[in-house]
C-alpha cells in the first residue's frame, strides 16, 4: 500500500519483546470490550454506564470484591491447568472435566471421613490437607487420560479433553443427583455440604488459604519454566516437537507429565470453588456454569503467552469482568449470559489480534 | 425398536451432514475445530429466524448463511491473515458457545411450530444427507473441482504451480464446510429438536469432528459412522430399553463421549493407520505461503 510516498508494508517477525507483547494484549482486551459495547447499545443501555458498573460492582464494592477475588483464583487456577500443556503445544480444553473430577475426588475424600453425617465435627488440619490431595490427585487422573492417549498412540487431545468435560459433567449429575452417594440433606439435585469444622478458613468472604496456594503455584511454575530443565524440555518440545526428539526428549513424557499437571491443576480450582468459597461449601446446582467459567483460562492463558505471572492481573481482571457482569445482568435487566458473550467475543479477538504477534507493519520512504 | 431406529437415523443426519462438511475443509488443507461453534451459530440464528417469521425455510436459510459467515470468518484468519488453524477453530468454538447463549436466551423454550412433515418417521434431510453424502463423494473423487479441493489439501505448492489457485480453492471450501455446520445445527433445533436452550448441542460438533478423523476423509465411511453416533446415542438416552438397572441414566449419557474417545485412540494406533492412514491430506493444519 502507498500513502504519500512512504511504503507501508508488511513485515515477519522474528520476535516480540515484553513490552510489545503487553501492548497488543491490551489493545486486544480493550477492543473487545469496545466490541462488546454494542450488545449493551442493543440493549437499551449506555456502554459507558454499563462498564461502570462493572467495574465500580467487581472492583469497590464489599460485595463483589471477594466475589472477583475467588472467581480470579479459580480463573488463574484453570489458565494454569491450560498453560502447562500449551508451552509444549498440547491444547489442553479440559478444564471442565478435570476440575469436576478434582471436586468429586475432594469431596469424597471428606465423605470417606464421614463428613456427610450430620453435625459431624472433624479435624480441619487433617481433611483439608487430605481433600486438596484429593483434588489434584482426581484432576491429575483424568489430565493422565489424555496425555498418555497424546503421548502413546499421538490421539488428538483436542477431542479427548473435550469428550471427558461431558463425561465429568454426566458423572456430577450421577453423584449428587437422584439418589447419588454425594447428594445434599436437601435433596434437591446438589452436592452435601461440608460441615463447618472442615471449612477452609475465609477472611473477608475470600478463602485465603487458597488463593495463597494460586500464588505460590504462580511463582512455582514461572521458576519450572525458566530455570528447570524440564521447563527447558518443555518448551523445546513446543518449539519443534521433531528437533527435541533428536535432543533425546521423550514426547510421552512430555505429554504425560504435562498434562497430569495441568490436570491436577485444574482439579485444584474445583476444590477452590466448590470446598473454600463461603457460602457454597458444596457441589451446586449450576455446577456446570463453573466449568464453563474454566474457558475464561484459555483466553487467559493465550494472552499471557504461557506466562503464570502474567496471568495473575488477567485473572483477577477476568474474575471481575465475570462476577460483574453476572450483577449487571440483574440490575440493567439484560438477558442471560452477558459475561458468556464476553467470553467469546474476547475469544475471538484475542485470536484476530495473534496475527500482530507474527507482523509488524513497517513504513518505508519510497527511495 | 423401528422407533429407536428412527430416531437414531434422524439424530445421524447432524452428525453426518456437520462431518461432510468438515470432510471437505480437511480435504482442501483447512481444520476447523470449532464445529460446535459453527453449528451452535446455525442452531441458535436458524432457530431465531424461524421463530420470529414463522417461516421454516428462512430458518434453514439463516442457519446455512451464518454457518457460511463463519466458514469465511475461519478462511481469512487462516488463509489469508495465516493463523494457526487449531488456535482460530477454538476461537470459533469459544465465540459460537459465549454470543449464542446471550443472543438466544431470549428465545429460550419450544419453537411452537408445526412439526416438519416426516417419511415414515424419517426425517426429509436424512435423505437430504444421504444424497449430499453421494454428491460430496463424486464431486471429490469423481470431477476436476474435486481434484482441485484435494491437489490443494496434499501439496498446494505443487498445486500452485500446476496453475491451480489455492487460496481461492480453500476459501471455497471453506466457506462450504462452514455452511455445511450451519445447516447441521438448524437441522439440531429446527428438525431434531427444536427447543431452544443453552449450549444446546452438548458436544455433537465434537462428536462430528472425531467423526472426521474416523473417516479416513471418505463420505461413504462418515456417513456409517454418523449412523453408528446416532444409534449410540439413543441408546444413551434410552438405556432401559436395552440394558435396564445397571447404570443410573446419568452414567448412560457418559457413553457416546467413552466410545468417542476409545474409537479415537484405535484409529490413531500404529497397527490402525499403518494399514489404513494414507488417507490424511498430507498439508492439513498447515498455513500456506506463497514466496
Amino acid at each position: 500500500m502507498k500513502l504519500a510516498g512512504y511504503t507501508l508494508k508488511l513485515e515477519k517477525k522474528a520476535s516480540f519483546s515484553g513490552l510489545e507483547a503487553i501492548l497488543i494484549s491490551v489493545v486486544a482486551i480493550a477492543f473487545a470490550l469496545f466490541l462488546v459495547g454494542f450488545i449493551f447499545l442493543q440493549a437499551g443501555v449506555n456502554p459507558a454506564e454499563g462498564y461502570k458498573a462493572i467495574f465500580t460492582y467487581a472492583f469497590a464494592n464489599s460485595f463483589g470484591v471477594p466475589l472477583t477475588i475467588n472467581r480470579a483464583v479459580f480463573i488463574l487456577l484453570s489458565s494454569f491447568a491450560f498453560i502447562v500443556p500449551i508451552r509444549a503445544g498440547l491444547w489442553n480444553i479440559g478444564m471442565a472435566g478435570q476440575l469436576y473430577f478434582g471436586a468429586l475426588s475432594a469431596f469424597g475424600v471428606a465423605y470417606a471421613l464421614g463428613a456427610r453425617v450430620s453435625g459431624a465435627v472433624l479435624s480441619p488440619w487433617v481433611v483439608i490437607p487430605l481433600m486438596i490431595v484429593g483434588a489434584i490427585v482426581g484432576g491429575g487422573l483424568i489430565g493422565a487420560i489424555p496425555g498418555v492417549l497424546k503421548g502413546r498412540f499421538n490421539t488428538n487431545e483436542i477431542v479427548v479433553t473435550m469428550m471427558l468435560n461431558f463425561i465429568g459433567y454426566w458423572v456430577v449429575a450421577h453423584m449428587i443427583k437422584e439418589g447419588g452417594p454425594f447428594m445434599g440433606s436437601g435433596g434437591e439435585g446438589e452436592g452435601y455440604k461440608l460441615p463447618a469444622s472442615i471449612q477452609a478458613p475465609v477472611v473477608s468472604g475470600v478463602s485465603v488459604l487458597t488463593l495463597a496456594i494460586a500464588l505460590i503455584l504462580a511463582v512455582l511454575l514461572y521458576v519450572l519454566f525458566t530455570r528447570t530443565r524440564f521447563g527447558y524440555q518443555i518448551r523445546a518440545f513446543g518449539h519443534s516437537p521433531a528437533a527435541s526428539r533428536y535432543a533425546g526428549i521423550s514426547p510421552f513424557k512430555i505429554a504425560f507429565l504435562t498434562f497430569v499437571i495441568g490436570g491436577a491443576l485444574a482439579g485444584l480450582a474445583g476444590y477452590h470453588y466448590f470446598g473454600t468459597v463461603p457460602n457454597l461449601n458444596q457441589i451446586p446446582k449450576n455446577y456446570g456454569d463453573f466449568g464453563d467459567m474454566a474457558f475464561y483460562g484459555i483466553i487467559c492463558g493465550l494472552i499471557s503467552q504461557g506466562n503464570p505471572l502474567a496471568a495473575i492481573p488477567l485473572a483477577l481482571l477476568f474474575g471481575g469482568l465475570t462476577s460483574g457482569g453476572r450483577y449487571v445482568q440483574g440490575k440493567l435487566h439484560l438477558s442471560y449470559g452477558i459475561d458468556y458473550a464476553l467470553l467469546g467475543v474476547l475469544m475471538i479477538v484475542l485470536v484476530a489480534f495473534q496475527f500482530f504477534f507474527r507482523y509488524r507493519f513497517v513504513l518505508k520512504k519510497e527511495s | 425398536m423401528w422407533e429407536f431406529w428412527i430416531r437414531s437415523l434422524n439424530a445421524s443426519t447432524i452428525f453426518a451432514i456437520a462431518g461432510l462438511g468438515e470432510v471437505v475443509g480437511q480435504r482442501a488443507g483447512v481444520m476447523n475445530v470449532g464445529v460446535e461453534g459453527a453449528m451452535l451459530f446455525g442452531a441458535t440464528i436458524g432457530f431465531i429466524v424461524a421463530k420470529t417469521t414463522g417461516s421454516y425455510l428462512l430458518g434453514f436459510l439463516a442457519g446455512i448463511a451464518i454457518g457460511a459467515l463463519i466458514g469465511l470468518l475461519h478462511a481469512f484468519f487462516t488463509i489469508t491473515l495465516h493463523g494457526d488453524q487449531v488456535v482460530n477453530g477454538m476461537g470459533i468454538w469459544i465465540l459460537g458457545f459465549g454470543l449464542t447463549t446471550y443472543i438466544g436466551s431470549p428465545y429460550a423454550g419450544p419453537l411452537g411450530m408445526g412439526r416438519i412433515p416426516t417419511i415414515g418417521g424419517l426425517s426429509p434431510f436424512f435423505f437430504a444427507a444421504l444424497v449430499l453424502t453421494f454428491v460430496i463423494w463424486f464431486v471429490l473423487f469423481k470431477t476436476h473441482w474435486g481434484l482441485k479441493i484435494r491437489s490443494v489439501g496434499e501439496n498446494p505448492t505443487v498445486a500452485e504451480v500446476s496453475g491451480i489457485n489455492v487460496v481461492r480453492t480453500r476459501y471455497w471450501s471453506v466457506i462450504f464446510s462452514g455452511a455445511m455446520m450451519g445447516l447441521a445445527g438448524a437441522v439440531y433445533a429446527l428438525d431434531y429438536n427444536p427447543v431452544w436452550s443453552y449450549n444446546l448441542l452438548m458436544g455433537w460438533g465434537f462428536i462430528a469432528l472425531a467423526l472426521v478423523f474416523f473417516s479416513m476423509w471418505n463420505p461413504y465411511i462418515l456417513l456409517s459412522g454418523a449412523v453408528l453416533f446416532g444409534a449410540l446415542w439413543q441408546v444413551s438416552l434410552n438405556p432401559e430399553s436395552f440394558l435396564p438397572n445397571i447404570f443410573s441414566r446419568y452414567i448412560w449419557r457418559t457413553f457416546p463421549f467413552v466410545i468417542t474417545i476409545i474409537i479415537l485412540v484405535i484409529m490413531s494406533t500404529h497397527w490402525f493407520s499403518s494399514r489404513w492412514g494414507a488417507a490424511k491430506p498430507e498439508a492439513l493444519g498447515l498455513p500456506y505461503e506463497k514466496d
